[in-house]
């Protein structure tokens, strides 16, 4: 009797423990790819450093849909798709950052230097969305213009940045 | 000459239903990210798949029964569910991504959004599963793969360097912008993606479907020692255009559209009209493959009927779990979970837990009650051997490298 009471409480002592290990692993694997707070500058530049290379890719893909639409390689509801993806993209990188609380004055200004580029990038990639949903696409080297400056100023900010 | 077709279809078919959602983002995403100094991954990804597969096919031919029926009664129920339960998981994980996939596909083709496909692709794949014959589901999909043969046109038709790309490959370095963290994790992206588990259960279920005996062992390496490396070499040239294009520009791809970027540019409408074709196409044949999958595990594990080959109403319960299984993949992609962000958490996971898919194999295909004269050779054991080693690291690795680099983020 006693063995046996001995024998269910390390079972149940077991499958606590690998509930426990098992529940573990979850919170980890789905805390893995999360923003986490941010308390020194350091950390605040390397976000803002990842923020610039996502932006600078959103830019880059833009840049290119465009020239292969330019050149008549790409339908257009493919163009259409890849541009609203690559606007998406730039949003996103911006809010996640943006959401940040900022660590201090200098990680502060660190942010307006970024939105300053972010915020002009997220525009062009919103007009590019537009026009290919209008299917406007003889306009869109003109208004895709920007983007070789923007993706030099992202790549520098990272740099800088890193 | 009958025979002889029926083997190049068989290789035609293994070549074009190779790749899947997994290959074509974490081949894509490598490329961009660390060039050719992933390539390697692909090779042993697939050297391991080859062995693997041979030994299932081998077993299913001559025992006439399927992997998990065999891996329950040899090693017995507890290890058996083990093996049921990890594998159950990461195969309706990689099913939920592979109608994700699906539904990407025509979304970059019609510019609808994906959820509207969703319903649509899962009821497809259910009808499809229930009323289709194997050979045609399996042939139609296999063959229609082939069109993402447009990608390896594509890195021809730029005139790459070939040697400079060879010297990459084989002298692989992390790229100064990324970490040795971030590196190894998606090495083992890539090992996940190429070695699934779902590849052997469906590999093994297809051929006690397609009732293949001993006079099929030829037909089941060749299927394996030609048509496996070709499409493996597939994946390698999504990775080769993804680093001849992508990776200058900075682009670090998060959607399918971007995978398809360097064949349209090189190749224009009709390379990008071949790739779409292509994604759509190994996307519904994986998405089928594992959706079926799910229905062979269970039910070969509990012992009931199962297969395309027997009337759904004499195999109630396979098919119902099929159904199921497809119900929940769709639902879990309707939640809005990124389809590219599950489908690189599928094949992490996979690698996770790929020992507890090999190693019950890797017994049973040594057990002469089963096999006879037929066991694995000393060479195979060895080489077999060495894979279980390196996916034991790997899995021991793949959590600490995904906390560490943040998912492969940094």
């Amino acid at each position: 009797m006693n063995q046996r009471h001995h024998r269910h409480a390390w079972v149940r002592q077991r499958s606590r423990l690998a509930q426990a290990v098992g529940l573990g692993l979850v919170a980890l694997i789905a805390t893995a790819g999360c923003t986490g707070p941010v308390r020194s500058d350091g950390v605040y530049a390397s976000k803002a450093a990842a923020t610039a290379e996502a932006a600078a890719s959103a830019v880059e893909t833009a840049q290119l849909a465009v020239q292969e639409a330019a050149a008549g390689e790409l339908f257009g509801r493919s163009l259409a798709q890849t541009l609203a993806e690559a606007a998406s993209d730039a949003g996103d990188a911006q809010a996640t950052f943006d959401a940040i609380q900022p660590p201090d004055r200098r990680s502060k200004v660190l942010r307006g230097q970024l939105d300053r580029l972010l915020t002009p990038a997220a525009s062009v990639l919103a007009d590019l969305r537009i026009a290919a949903r209008w299917g406007d696409t003889a306009a869109l080297p003109r208004l895709a213009a920007p983007l070789p400056k923007l993706a030099e100023e992202f790549q520098r900010f990272e740099e800088a940045c890193r | 000459m009958r025979k002889l077709l029926e083997i190049a279809l068989g290789v035609l078919t293994a070549i074009g239903g190779f790749v899947d959602i997994g290959d074509l983002v974490a081949s894509t995403e490598t490329g961009a990210r660390f060039g050719l100094g992933l390539a390697w991954v692909v090779v042993v990804g697939v050297l391991g798949i080859i062995v693997y597969a041979e030994m299932a096919g081998r077993v299913a031919s001559v025992s006439g029964r399927a992997v998990f029926d065999l891996v329950r009664e040899r090693l017995g129920a507890g290890v058996g569910l083990l093996n049921l339960a990890a594998s159950f998981f990461i195969t309706l994980l990689t099913l939920a991504a592979e109608i994700g996939g699906v539904a990407l596909s025509l979304q970059l083709a019609t510019s609808v959004n994906y959820l509207l496909f969703v319903p649509i692709v899962g009821l497809l794949v259910w009808l499809v599963c229930w009323r289709v014959r194997f050979e045609l589901m399996d042939n139609a999909v296999g063959l229609l793969g082939l069109a993402l043969i447009v990608v390896a046109v594509a890195v021809w038709r730029a005139h790459p360097d070939w040697g400079a790309m060879l010297h990459s490959a084989t002298h692989p370095v992390v790229p100064g912008t990324e970490s040795h963290a971030a590196y190894w994790y998606f090495a083992i992206a890539l090992l996940g993606s190429a070695m699934t588990p779902y590849e052997v259960f469906f590999f093994s279920s297809g051929a006690v479907e397609q009732r293949w005996t001993r006079s099929d062992l030829l037909v089941n390496r060749l299927n394996v020692y030609i048509g496996f490396p070709l499409g493996g070499l597939l994946a390698l040239a999504l990775m080769v255009a993804a680093a001849l294009v992508l990776e200058p520009r900075g682009i670090d791809p998060s959607h399918l559209s971007q995978a398809a970027l360097p064949t349209s540019l090189v190749l224009g409408k009709l390379g990008l009209a071949l790739a779409l074709l292509g994604f759509f196409a190994c996307t519904s044949g994986a998405a089928l493959e594992t959706a079926l999958s799910c229905g062979y595990s269970i039910a070969q594990y509990f012992g009931w009927p199962w297969g395309k080959l027997i009337k759904p109403a004499r195999a109630p319960r396979f098919q119902l779990i099929v159904l199921v299984s497809i119900a929940l993949g769709a639902g879990l992609v309707l939640t809005t979970l990124d389809p590219i962000k599950l489908t690189e958490y599928a094949i992490v996971l996979s690698a996770a837990a790929l020992p507890l898919t090999y190693l019950p194999l890797l017994i049973v295909a040594n057990d002469p009650a089963y096999l006879g004269d037929k066991v694995n050779s000393r060479l195979s054991n060895a080489i077999a051997s060495a894979y279980l080693v390196v996916l034991v690291v790997a899995s021991v690795a793949t959590v600490p490298l995904m906390v560490v680099s943040k998912a492969g983020g940094g």
